[in-house]
């Protein structure tokens, strides 16, 4: 197989600066997805999403589940697929400013997936939580669950996964290791699909009502603790980022500079 | 690898102030959002029904529930913030995140979307738990003072921080020849569907009372509980700061 390179690599002429332009790109298109979704659930959830045994449910919110799911696959398997074949195969050759630049990126990835969490964590969860003070569920596929479980947290989990990938696959740092606190970042939401599964075993159980602080919830919030290890994250990307924004004057400088970063890496790898 | 041996990406301190900008314009933004996404969602499955409904605020598990989930964000990113940044902000930033994300989600899902009026459903108010434990930080420079002193604060000043909002519901009101508060006649009016027994039991100056000193008794026990609490989550903190380098997985 060929190396492909990302272009345009950047170059000490030319400004580095996070991708912005793709960014907010990403942002519109998620926040249209989101929105219209949400319309969707606010104008149809109670009026064909109550009875999971009429036809109109069917219509209504299968039809979506069976579509959502469908997407998120393919989605999935194209970005994360994308991500691998484009793979930077030598990153020992990058220049400081294209690593500075894949840094800005990641972090944009970051803001993307910070922004679709809240989404979905806050917005979506608590959609699900004034649903359930006014309906008992007759089924796990309730109008919802199936905006919450099944649309929302894919999203993000995908969206956290994108960040992974993309470290993984085109920064030095993160190709040549594994970063415990991105690896946790990336854990928590995906282990939150079997603790689903978990969930809805309980309440189908011996779990009818909804009281949202019980116990059977407490695996999510365990889960959604992950998001604790993103400090150790940010201290990863901003010590790497300082290095590769030192103003170096003179050799000896540099040579200092080398000398004090190979220190701190002898650190972190006997802490590790 | 060439990163050992890396040279700078910048040439004038001109550019890497301008790189740093940009840093910054990422790396704020990222924060806040994951501070309210994070708090949201456990303090929901934590304390979510005690917080959601104003009857539902009632004076002995409120009170003990809360601070003790509340404390948790401001502890574990309190030590990031003040350890790596020297920014003594991580209390209040995260529980006017939080407060924030409540109001937005109150107003668009229990009121548009499950049709409750705001007036039962608005979230209460912390924000000044979080100046405070913030405050004593910046003042002590300690984790120790500041879980013995903000973490005790935390449990006691919760209560009467939401006191003067909370007070127009616990006015007395007569139905059917029985006096009940203003909570309790919504609690009747409106039922939910896991709403438990002890809330909707009303209170007529019996032995389970305890003569009106429940309140402050458990805001007591809720500060102490909490000062290690305070301490634990700092602990927590200080591991999930730690950027740790794995060589492989399995």
């Amino acid at each position: 197989m060929t190396t492909t390179v990302e272009t345009p690599r950047a170059t000490p002429d030319k400004p580095i600066r996070a991708p912005w332009k793709a960014f907010f790109g990403m942002l519109a298109f998620s926040a249209v997805v989101f929105t219209v979704y949400r319309i969707y659930q606010h104008e149809t959830a109670f009026t064909f999403g109550l009875d999971y045994f009429n036809p109109e449910f069917a219509t209504y919110w299968m039809s979506v589940l069976y579509a959502e799911l469908a997407i998120e696959v393919l989605l999935g398997a194209a970005i994360v697929g994308y991500l691998w074949t484009t793979r930077d195969r030598h990153l020992d050759k990058i220049t400081p400013a294209e690593e500075l630049r894949r840094y800005l990126v990641l972090m944009s990835q970051l803001l993307l997936f910070g922004a679709i969490a809240y989404v979905v964590t806050s917005i979506y969860t608590e959609s699900d939580a004034a649903w359930h003070q006014v309906t008992v569920r007759d089924t796990d596929f309730t109008p919802t669950h199936i905006g919450l479980f099944y649309f929302g947290v894919p999203v993000f989990i995908l969206s956290v996964l994108t960040a992974f990938v993309y470290a993984r696959t085109r920064i030095p740092a993160f190709a040549s290791k594994v970063s415990l606190p991105f690896a946790l970042l990336v854990a928590g939401p995906v282990m939150i699909m079997p603790n689903l599964g978990f969930n809805e075993w309980g309440h189908t159980f011996f779990y009818a009502e909804e009281l949202f602080a019980a116990p059977i919830h407490w695996g999510f919030v365990l889960l959604g603790w992950a998001t604790f290890a993103a400090g150790g994250l940010l201290v990863q990307i901003l010590s790497r980022i300082v290095q590769l924004t030192q103003v170096i004057g003179s050799a000896s400088a540099q040579q200092t500079d080398i000398q004090v970063e190979a220190a701190a890496k002898a650190e972190l790898n006997a802490a590790a | 690898m060439s990163q050992e041996l890396a040279a700078s990406a910048v040439h004038s301190t001109a550019e890497q102030h301008r790189v740093h900008v940009q840093v910054d314009l990422l790396a704020i933004p990222l924060v806040v959002l994951l501070f309210a996404a994070v708090f949201s969602f456990q303090f929901a499955l934590l304390v979510g029904d005690w917080d959601y409904w104003i009857d539902w605020r009632d004076r002995r598990w409120w009170p003990l529930v809360t601070p003790l989930a509340l404390t948790i964000l401001p502890a574990v990113f309190g030590y990031f913030l003040w350890e790596r940044l020297r920014l003594p902000l991580g209390a209040t930033l995260t529980i006017i995140a939080l407060t924030a994300a409540a109001w937005i989600s109150r107003y668009l899902n229990f009121h548009l979307f499950a049709n409750f009026p705001m007036n039962m459903v608005w979230p209460s108010a912390y924000i000044g738990l979080g100046l405070i434990v913030d405050c004593i930080l910046l003042l002590t420079g300690s984790f120790f003072w500041t879980g013995l002193f903000g973490g005790f604060a935390f449990g006691v000043l919760l209560y009467p921080m939401n006191w003067p909002l909370l007070a127009p519901f616990q006015v007395p009101v007569e139905m059917h020849g029985t006096m009940l508060t203003v909570s309790d006649l919504m609690g009747f009016e409106y039922i939910r569907t896991a709403i438990p027994e002890y809330v909707r039991i009303i209170e007529q100056s019996t032995l389970r009372t305890f003569g009106e000193a429940v309140t402050p008794l458990t805001a007591v026990f809720a500060g102490f509980l909490n000062i290690m609490n305070f301490w634990f989550w700092t602990w927590i903190g200080y591991l999930g700061s730690k950027a740790l380098w794995l060589r492989k997985i399995v």
